[in-house]
């Protein structure tokens, strides 16, 4: 009797949910490494580029990341979130840690900032409601807000960085980003976390 | 130490480690406390954080890798998972003087399959084990030829000073007269305006600036530029950055300078 074994490799994965594409990935089942890979790569690859700035080595912590996925995914906790967001926190992770190595950043215009603002519909994750949802919890940040998080975020400053580069003291910096983070939770707190 | 009940600093602590904020020496420590002492009360705050942080991006423009990055993945895992997997000659054996003469042969041959399949695998991970290697040797490569650049006796740092409606923006020009070459880094300079673009001049003691380079920033007020050495009769006095029509000027169209910085 025909089995799975005799659908593409992609039809048997492709509408399983993280959490089993985890545990399968964790059994060494490269078409649910693949099924993670085409669903999550871009926000990663987003991600990472936008860190570090230069697509040749961005792709190469891609790579990493998702090898990283690959050999550590028997060590996943679902109590540590959803897989998306721990992918995301190897992402950044790595990402920071070679920006702090001091190697190299390049030039924005390696960074497309023609593509589109959000995940299009190929990235099934995000659903259109919760892109909004997003948009609007992230324009609801006052300006010097967005700045301070996403140099803390996206560049790995500091607080103290980020204040010296501002010329802000310290506490307002901190306040600043405290207040910016806990007003990002709370707005997202009804959409069940978007990532 | 584990913790019994949210606080206000707690809380507090956990946002900025979210969002990347803590010193490195916080952030170290408090990496050790959730993995070390299982803070369970720390963990769920950081969990929810980390949620609000990584929000941020996904308001990024969508980027899309090129599709190797996924070959090379799925070759690295098929490698491994072939080499992972359970070889016959693991399995409990039964005694040999049971089995025939055919089914001896019938293991010698899957032994050869087993022996093959695993060279195959070997051979493939090698292979991109190699092009990995190259492709670190040229970064690295690049990568000494930027620091030997930046940490030469021979290279000049020019600091550029925020000036005029963008106070906040800072820059530093790496000059290596000998390379004949300006590397420009700067940050805090808000993106510039549609059909604008910035323009770096080299200013001489006396006569017109010189125009260096057009560049912009990114999203978050950062640019790189590298550069040949602006050729000015008479030297160059200053370095300053104006916002100018996109594609720049022949000369400033304005004296209010986003960047400035004296050359030694």
């Amino acid at each position: 009797m025909p089995g799975p074994d005799f659908l593409p490799r992609k039809e048997t994965h492709i509408e399983l949910d993280d959490t089993e594409l985890i545990r399968r990935i964790a059994s060494r089942d490269d078409g649910a490494l693949e099924a993670f890979y085409d669903r999550y790569n871009r926000i990663v690859f987003t991600l990472v580029f936008r860190i570090v700035r230069i697509r040749e080595d961005a792709e190469d912590i891609l790579s990493d990341v998702f090898w990283q996925a690959w050999q550590q995914a028997n060590r996943y906790d679902t109590s540590r979130g959803k897989p998306i967001a721990w992918l995301l926190t190897i992402a950044r992770t790595r990402a920071i840690d070679y920006v702090r190595s001091g190697k190299k950043r390049g030039t924005e215009s390696e960074f497309d900032s023609n593509a589109p603002a959000q995940p299009d519909a190929t990235d099934p994750f995000v659903l259109a409601g919760l892109q909004r949802a997003v948009r609007l919890c992230l324009e609801k940040l006052s300006q010097t807000q967005r700045v301070a998080l996403e140099m803390a975020y996206f560049e790995g400053m500091s607080q103290a960085e980020i204040a010296k580069a501002l010329n802000e003291p310290l506490g307002t910096m901190k306040d600043r980003i405290r207040t910016g983070m806990m007003h990002l939770r709370k707005c997202l707190k009804p959409y069940e976390a978007p990532l | 130490m584990k913790h019994q009940q949210l606080t206000g600093e707690l809380q507090e602590r956990a946002l900025l480690y979210a969002a990347g904020a803590l010193e490195e020496a916080e952030r170290t420590e408090y990496f050790r406390h959730l993995q070390e002492d299982d803070c369970a009360v720390c963990k769920a705050e950081v969990l929810e954080s980390e949620v609000a942080a990584q929000s941020l991006a996904m308001m990024l423009p969508m980027q899309t890798p090129s599709e190797s990055v996924k070959q090379r993945l799925l070759a690295r895992a098929q490698a491994v998972r072939e080499n992972e997997r359970p070889r016959p000659g693991a399995q409990p054996k039964k005694s040999a003087f049971a089995w025939g003469g055919w089914a001896v042969a019938a293991a010698a041959l899957v032994l050869v399959a087993v022996f093959l399949n695993f060279n195959a695998g070997l051979r493939q991970e090698v292979q991109s084990l190699n092009a990995r290697v190259m492709e670190l040797e040229s970064q690295v490569t690049a990568q000494r030829t930027l620091l030997v650049s930046l940490t030469s006796t021979q290279t000049k740092v020019v600091v550029l000073g925020g000036l005029s409606s963008t106070p906040q923006a800072r820059g530093k020009i790496f000059r290596d007269d000998a390379a004949g070459r300006w590397r420009v880094y700067v940050e805090g300079l808000p993106t510039a305006p549609v059909n604008r673009a910035y323009q770096l001049w080299a200013v001489p003691a006396t006569g017109n600036p010189v125009s260096a380079v057009v560049f912009n920033t990114d999203a978050s007020g950062s640019a790189m530029v590298d550069l040949a050495t602006p050729q000015v009769a008479g030297g160059i006095k200053l370095a300053a950055v104006t916002e100018e029509p996109a594609g720049g000027s022949p000369q400033p169209t304005t004296t209010a300078f986003n960047l400035l910085g004296t050359m030694e």
